[in-house]
């Protein structure tokens, strides 16, 4: 791993612990305000392509683990890995690899803007929805003794508001694409 | 940016890191095998007394266990609607006790002891070639330098925002941040290599 790789997966960590002390900026129609994190995990794949969004990941999991309050609402420590919601947490690594992975595949320079934001919103999806609920309701539903099917219906509820966050992740994904390009290309 | 650890000398303190990480493991496992009120009961009232004598004010003790005792009792509420009562008084006492645990070992753990664990753990992965167990540290160096300056740089674009007369936005807040965020890397990166840090 190149310097320039640490680095930028470091600062994109910096990021999205950053985006956990902002004050959450409401979007739009929508009265709920985003806390950030799990945006930025979306983020850190569609901005750095799989390795290094995962590595930014990992070096956030690695802080809370140490002990510092990265997480929204001051949150930290090693309580956080035990908790009932430690799934969603854990599977923020590999969220952003699939969301990188995919991004990868998808998105291609030569495309134009709607294909590209298609793509972006696709990986979001797959990784920061679909493969970050599954290592969620997975660890739900034996920690607290759920069952997989009512720690699935009783995560559905926040699905609406991971799908607003994977359109904001595609048009900043773009954006980001045009003016400073990072993705690495995988065909 | 402020730790949780507490800064004080119980002998917890004194364990070292490895060994307060092996016990918080075995006694994950251990709490989920059992599921007798009376063993998850004396876990739970065993974890608050580490926890709360690991030298923290009581206040702050407790400030720092809401969010986590609230996902708990969240999850309970849940469960108590679909599964017999006996069975969510098993699973708050047991995920209370380990998060008792959990908080006792962040509390008395210097970030300077996680980080020489966690390179030691990282050893064999720099051995087949993986990662450089050196770069960890760097890394979480580099974020906690970084998360003030980026806060800055939030401030910076909202106010230029004002400004113009024109409402911050999540997507044109997002993009300038991570842009000018990442246009710093390639000297960030140049001063790492010129001062050899990496060294290789």
């Amino acid at each position: 791993m190149s310097t320039r790789d640490l680095v930028l997966s470091a600062l994109f960590a910096a990021i999205i612990v950053a985006l956990g002390l902002l004050p959450p900026i409401s979007i739009g129609i929508i009265p709920v305000p985003i806390t950030a994190q799990s945006l930025g995990v979306m983020l850190a794949g569609v901005v750095l392509g799989a390795k290094r969004g995962a590595i930014a990941v990992l070096i956030v999991v690695v802080l809370v683990a140490i002990g510092l309050p990265v997480l929204s609402g001051g949150r930290g420590g090693l309580a956080v890995f035990v908790g009932p919601t430690a799934g969603f947490f854990i599977g923020w690594i590999f969220a952003a690899y699939v969301t990188g992975y995919l991004s990868e595949r998808l998105v291609k320079a030569e495309q134009t803007g709607l294909a590209q934001g298609i793509g972006f919103f696709i990986a979001s999806v797959a990784g920061g929805v679909v493969v970050l609920y599954a290592f969620g309701i997975a660890w739900l539903a034996i920690a607290a003794n759920l069952g997989f099917t009512k720690a699935f219906l009783g995560s559905m509820g926040f699905i609406p508001g991971d799908l607003v966050k994977a359109v904001v992740a595609a048009l900043v994904g773009r954006a980001v694409m045009v003016g400073y390009p990072l993705l690495p290309q995988r065909s | 940016m402020q730790t949780l650890h507490v800064d004080a000398d119980t002998w917890m303190h004194r364990l070292t890191p490895r060994v307060k990480l092996g016990v918080l493991a075995a006694l994950g496992i251990l709490l989920f095998l059992t599921s007798s009120l009376t063993l998850l009961g004396l876990a739970v009232a065993g974890g608050a007394l580490l926890y709360f004598r690991s030298g923290l004010p009581m206040s702050e003790a407790l400030r720092r266990l809401r969010p986590v005792i609230l996902t708990i009792i969240v999850v309970a509420l849940f469960s108590l609607i679909f599964n017999p009562v006996h069975v969510a008084i098993v699973t708050v006492l047991r995920l209370t006790a380990l998060m008792l645990f959990a908080a006792s070992v962040t509390a008395t753990t210097s970030i300077a002891a996680f980080m020489d664990e966690i390179t030691a753990l990282a050893a064999p992965l720099e051995k087949i070639g993986l990662l450089k167990a050196a770069d960890i540290g760097l890394a979480v160096g580099l974020v906690v330098r970084f998360v003030p300056e980026i806060l800055d740089r939030y401030r910076a674009i909202r106010e230029a925002h004002e400004a113009r007369g024109i409402k911050i936005r999540i997507t044109t807040a997002l993009v300038p941040l991570i842009i000018l965020t990442l246009c710093d890397a390639d000297n960030i990166a140049a001063a790492i290599d010129a001062r050899g840090i990496r060294r290789h």
